[in-house]
């Protein structure tokens, strides 16, 4: 599952209505995202090494080979691309020595193609996988276990952002960002007020045809007519896939003008859609740079909707281990969440994150900050058997909403 | 008009490119059937004056006119004349006949037609048989005579030819010379023949303008050019001369240092005052000191005496250089004597070198022309005699 | 003598045999394979055909057809701008300014592909600056609707390619040389007779580099297409890349590839057939061999 970058504000929380668009726009939102559409080429060139999963059964050492010694000089880590606040960075560096290096990847499988090909001499220390991907990368013996005794500040994690599903113990992953799907529409299109996923698609056949856009991820777009139908967006049933794929494909797909993962970038601030599936982050900056906000209504996915989160992981052979593990207690300490939050605008699982976010003056704090109840209809994706099926569905209804 | 055909009239033409002035107020009158040669060094604007001939410049001053017609404003493709270029410029993406047949397929001539003046063009050069040859599989003389045809299959009333004898062996361009003067009086085209080799002007042109600077120094005969050039320009460029500064007495004597030149040529005036004299290298005859005969020497009109720097084969004639000391510097005479009537000499042996007195050429302006001095350069470098500069 | 003009197209030959030759070589081998599981991406431990008869869908075909129009059209858009505008740089413009024109040509390329794509998506919003502009101007009531149309994808398409199309066109017309022309035009030619039966047949190498430098990437690329042309940008090169990457399926995808490139090589094949049955009867006309001349009396004078 490919799991594009979220769109993440640089100094425009603080200046929205100042922001110079159009280069800011390229240079850490689009400019990424349609590059992470070329992830298959980087892929290719990568793919020196045998990818089928047979590594050997891991976690047999609960706390890893950290031991709490002296920090390394340096400290590797491959993450999205600009996806944390550079004053953490630097700080980390001013108090605890290590030199940091960054690299970045643009999905998922991209991020493990390489893994695998290193075989544990990739270089990395830390990497940031989606949660869904961590059984695969664990399986693949890609990960290091973490040693949680060198991370006492996950005391000031959420709890509610812990033990999820793909790694309940918190063995080889901590929550750094999470966000979920919604979308956005053109209230002056749009006059009824929608509040459902049901009124996304009725709307996307109504008054929003031909102008309506829809995330460009597989898992999303079925996810799209799951949620909308009560019905669990992990299934595996081949009933539950073909009534999605003769949705998607035979009504919904002529409605559709484009499958675009950030509208924030320009869609919503140039009007180029009125109705479009989006992440929350992403709405929030669109609507923050559009030169008439008023106009967007965020909406989230309802009843149900997803709930993806990045965790940070040590990737397996981590030259830099110590390091990498200070470095994951550091970014958790509650001086660094705010200037995180700032930074990527997408809730961090810091406890008490809103309400310093709120002193902090941040703008838009309902598209980062859900209550619990809302929190409670999102639901974790998962990588399984119905993958193919579901990448297939996509290929089908792009084809159809292109011809 | 019908008279006038392939007639050529060139009145006033000037061009310039930018500040340089190509060709300069110049008059021209080809006549019909003509075969004319312009002859002159690079720059001298011959090659500027066949482009606006072709029409592929326009004058910016005077008048062109083709078969009596005026042709300005007139594009090249539909000017009657026909050009064969410097490096033939034939279509490497055609066969030869193809090449020979465009200018015909340009006219909407019938195919029957097209393939009976094809086949006899490519005949008339004898080149028939390489019909379905490309340009890149012959050689520069099949080329060449392709580029003939190519020319003259549409029957031009003027064809132009800008030195197309220029990039090949010498053996070879000699053989085209005579060619090409056969084929002319064959075909009777006006024949407009651009080079800067004075050989090839010599024996081929009718009539042989000699130019320079944008302008027409002499236009006339090959003897006539050669015998009685207009200037010491034209003295010099057609065929080679020694030329001796001085100054002319009341008398009629040219004294230039220890030398004393009396011309006795017919219609030679020489007026008193600074002078420039001429004597062709063929004209000068050499002999051993020992036969001096009394009174010649030092001070004795039209001989001089000197030493033999080299000695030259150039195969019908031989070739001396004879370095006669004038007290302050050194002159070299070049003389040019058929190998038969050789003289018996030696290098260093001092020699008497004496000249007809109805050869010398006295022009009296010595700073016009360029003094162009004996080319000792065309010594063959392998005669001992006369070791490489 | 001179050098046979397929030197020129050498470079762009070498370029697709190491690039192109090579990683398809593996791809070709990936394709006989198959997903392992659902974590696998790859395995070649049995070898089949298999992934072929997936790869042949009718996503697939809808897709190629929807990718082979995009790439016929923008390429020929690029032949019928680039032509003039080569020529034109060529023949036309005086030395010093053509190497400024060459710079103009090249200098879209020091930006980033992607941000000038992005570029024409900002300009050509409904409410972007072009849009805004021709509504101050009168010239439009309703916003700008091309952004997410075919249009915007071959405007694209010729904005990020022409450049590929111009440069060996450039240099094929510059190498036929002021000469041949002044020949053809000596002979009887005028200009377009001139630039159709001399100009354009001796850039021939120079029209099918560009050609294929054009219709080869483009049929691969879907960055161009997607970003401005939305759901009507819908390429085949997206669907292979889904399979790699979304699907994490190399096998199916390197099948899918595999095809891709067949099929490319076969319009290729194809499109050359054509023009050569199209221009047929013209170069039969014109031709002329030694056997048309044979039996016409030989005239020795």
């Amino acid at each position: 599952m490919s799991h594009p970058r979220r769109s993440r504000p640089v100094r425009v929380l603080a200046h929205a209505s100042v922001a110079p668009r159009i280069m800011a726009e390229f240079n850490r939102r689009q400019f990424l995202s349609v590059a992470a559409a070329l992830g298959g080429v980087g892929l290719l060139s990568a793919c020196g090494g045998d990818g089928d999963g047979n590594g050997a059964t891991p976690g047999a050492d609960a706390t890893g080979r950290a031991t709490g010694g002296e920090l390394e000089s340096q400290l590797s880590i491959y993450t999205w691309g600009d996806y944390d606040s550079p004053d953490v960075l630097e700080r980390f560096t001013e108090e605890l020595g290590p030199e940091i290096r960054l690299d970045s990847f643009n999905s998922n499988e991209e991020m493990i193609a390489k893994l695998v090909a290193a075989r544990g001499t990739s270089g990395y220390d830390i990497v940031v996988p989606t949660g869904q991907f961590i059984p695969q990368m664990v399986e693949n013996d890609l990960l290091e276990p973490l040693n949680k005794d060198l991370i006492p500040n996950l005391e000031h994690m959420d709890e509610a952002f812990l033990s999820m599903a793909w790694d309940p113990e918190n063995q080889w992953s901590i929550c750094k960002a999470w966000g979920t799907t919604g979308f956005v529409y053109d209230n002056t299109v749009i006059t009824r007020e929608l509040k459902t996923w049901n009124d996304f698609l009725d709307a996307a056949q109504n008054e929003a045809s031909g102008r309506t856009s829809v995330l460009d991820d597989p898992a999303e777009l079925t996810g799209l007519y799951f949620w909308a139908n009560g019905i669990d967006w992990t299934t595996e049933d081949e009933g539950d896939l073909q009534a999605a794929e003769d949705f998607l494909v035979g009504e919904l797909a002529p409605h559709i003008a484009a499958f675009d993962s950030y509208p924030g970038g320009s869609a919503i601030p140039q009007g180029t859609h009125a109705l479009m599936q989006v992440w929350n982050g992403d709405a929030r900056i669109g609507i923050m740079e559009s030169p008439d906000p008023d106009r967007w209504t965020w909406v989230l996915g309802a009843p149900v909707t997803q709930l993806w989160m990045d965790n940070w992981c040590i990737a397996k052979g981590a030259p830099n281990i110590e390091a990498a593990h200070a470095f994951i207690n550091f970014v958790l300490a509650p001086e660094q969440v705010i200037d995180q939050v700032d930074y990527i605008g997408y809730h961090t699982g810091a406890k008490d994150v809103e309400s310093m976010a709120e002193e902090a003056g941040l703008e838009m704090l309902d598209l980062v900050f859900f209550t619990p109840e809302q929190i409670e209809t999102m639901k974790e994706g998962e990588v399984n058997s119905a993958q193919q099926r579901i990448v297939d569905i996509w290929n089908k209804m792009k084809a159809a909403a292109g011809a | 008009m019908s008279a006038q055909a392939g007639a050529v009239e060139l009145t006033g033409v000037t061009k310039r490119f930018g500040d340089a002035v190509a060709v300069d107020r110049l008059d021209l009158r080809i006549e019909p059937g003509e075969f004319i040669a312009l002859l002159g060094p690079s720059g001298c604007g011959k090659t500027t004056t066949l482009r606006m001939i072709a029409g592929f410049e326009q004058p910016d001053e005077g008048e062109i006119r083709i078969s009596g017609e005026s042709v300005a404003g007139v594009p090249p493709h539909k000017r009657h004349v026909n050009t064969v270029f410097q490096n033939y410029a034939l279509f490497p993406h055609m066969n030869v006949a193809e090449n020979v047949a465009y200018g015909l397929q340009q006219t909407r001539t019938p195919k029957a037609e097209i393939r009976e003046r094809v086949a006899e063009a490519l005949d008339m050069v004898q080149m028939r048989a390489f019909a379905d040859r490309k340009p890149s599989q012959m050689s520069g003389g099949q080329q060449q005579r392709v580029a003939l045809a190519r020319a003259l299959v549409n029957r031009p009333s003027v064809l132009l030819l800008d030195e197309p004898l220029g990039a090949l062996d010498r053996q070879l361009r000699e053989e085209m010379q005579i060619e090409l003067k056969l084929l002319q009086s064959r075909v009777g085209t006006t024949f407009v023949f651009v080079t800067h080799d004075q050989h090839e002007a010599l024996s081929m042109g009718d009539r042989i303008a000699i130019m320079r600077g944008g302008k027409i120094e002499q236009l006339d005969t090959a003897a006539a050019v050669y015998a009685q050039p207009a200037s010491a320009f034209v003295a010099g460029f057609v065929g080679q001369q020694n030329f001796l500064a001085g100054t002319a007495r009341t008398d009629g004597v040219i004294e230039s240092g220890p030398i004393r030149l009396r011309s006795e040529r017919a219609g030679q005036h020489v007026a008193p005052g600074p002078v420039r004299a001429a004597i062709r290298p063929e004209y000068v005859s050499l002999a051993p000191v020992a036969d001096l005969t009394a009174g010649a020497g030092h001070g004795t009109e039209n001989t001089v005496v000197g030493r033999l720097a080299s000695i030259a084969h150039l195969g019908e004639t031989m070739q001396y250089v004879v370095e006669v000391d004038t007290g302050h510097e050194t002159t070299s005479l070049l003389s040019r004597i058929p190998t038969p009537a050789a003289p018996n000499v030696h290098v260093d042996d001092e020699v008497v070198a004496s000249w007809t007195p109805g050869c010398i050429l006295v022009f009296s302006d010595p700073n016009a022309g360029p003094a162009i001095p004996p080319d000792l350069t065309t010594v063959p470098s392998t005669t001992p005699a006369h070791p490489p500069r | 003598m001179r050098a046979p003009r397929f030197l020129l197209a050498i470079p762009a030959w070498a370029w697709l045999a190491a690039f192109f030759v090579l990683p398809v070589a593996t791809v070709v081998y990936f394709s006989f394979g198959y997903k392992p599981g659902i974590f696998g991406t790859h395995a070649t431990d049995v070898l089949s055909l298999d992934r072929y008869r997936e790869a042949l869908s009718p996503t697939f075909f809808t897709t190629f057809t929807n990718t082979l129009r995009v790439g016929v059209l923008g390429t020929l858009l690029c032949l019928v701008i680039g032509i003039p505008m080569a020529y034109w740089m060529a023949v036309k413009v005086s030395p010093g300014k053509r190497a400024f024109l060459l710079a103009l040509v090249i200098v879209p390329f020091w930006t980033n592909f992607l941000v000038r794509t992005i570029g024409w998506q900002v300009i050509l919003a409904p409410e972007g600056w072009l849009s805004g502009m021709l509504q101050a101007l009168g010239l439009r009531e309703n916003p700008l609707a091309i952004l997410y149309t075919r249009s915007a994808v071959l405007l694209g398409v010729v904005y990020n390619y022409l450049p590929l199309m111009i440069l060996p066109l450039f240099v094929a017309f510059d190498r036929v040389g002021p000469a041949m022309r002044e020949a053809s035009k000596d002979l009887g030619a005028n200009r377009w007779r001139t630039f159709t039966r001399v100009t354009l047949p001796m850039a021939r190498p120079g029209i099918i580099a560009g050609i294929l430098l054009v219709f080869i990437p483009l049929m691969g690329d879907y960055i161009t297409a997607t970003v401005l042309g939305g759901a009507r940008g819908n390429m085949v090169g997206q669907l292979v890349a889904s399979q790699f990457q979304a699907a994490q399926n190399w096998a199916l995808g390197s099948a899918m590839a595999v095809l891709l490139i067949i099929v490319i090589a076969v319009t290729v094949l194809v499109g050359a057939a054509i023009a050569y049955v199209v221009t047929w009867p013209l170069s039969r006309a014109r031709r002329l061999r030694l056997a048309d001349l044979e039996g016409l009396p030989e005239k020795v004078r």
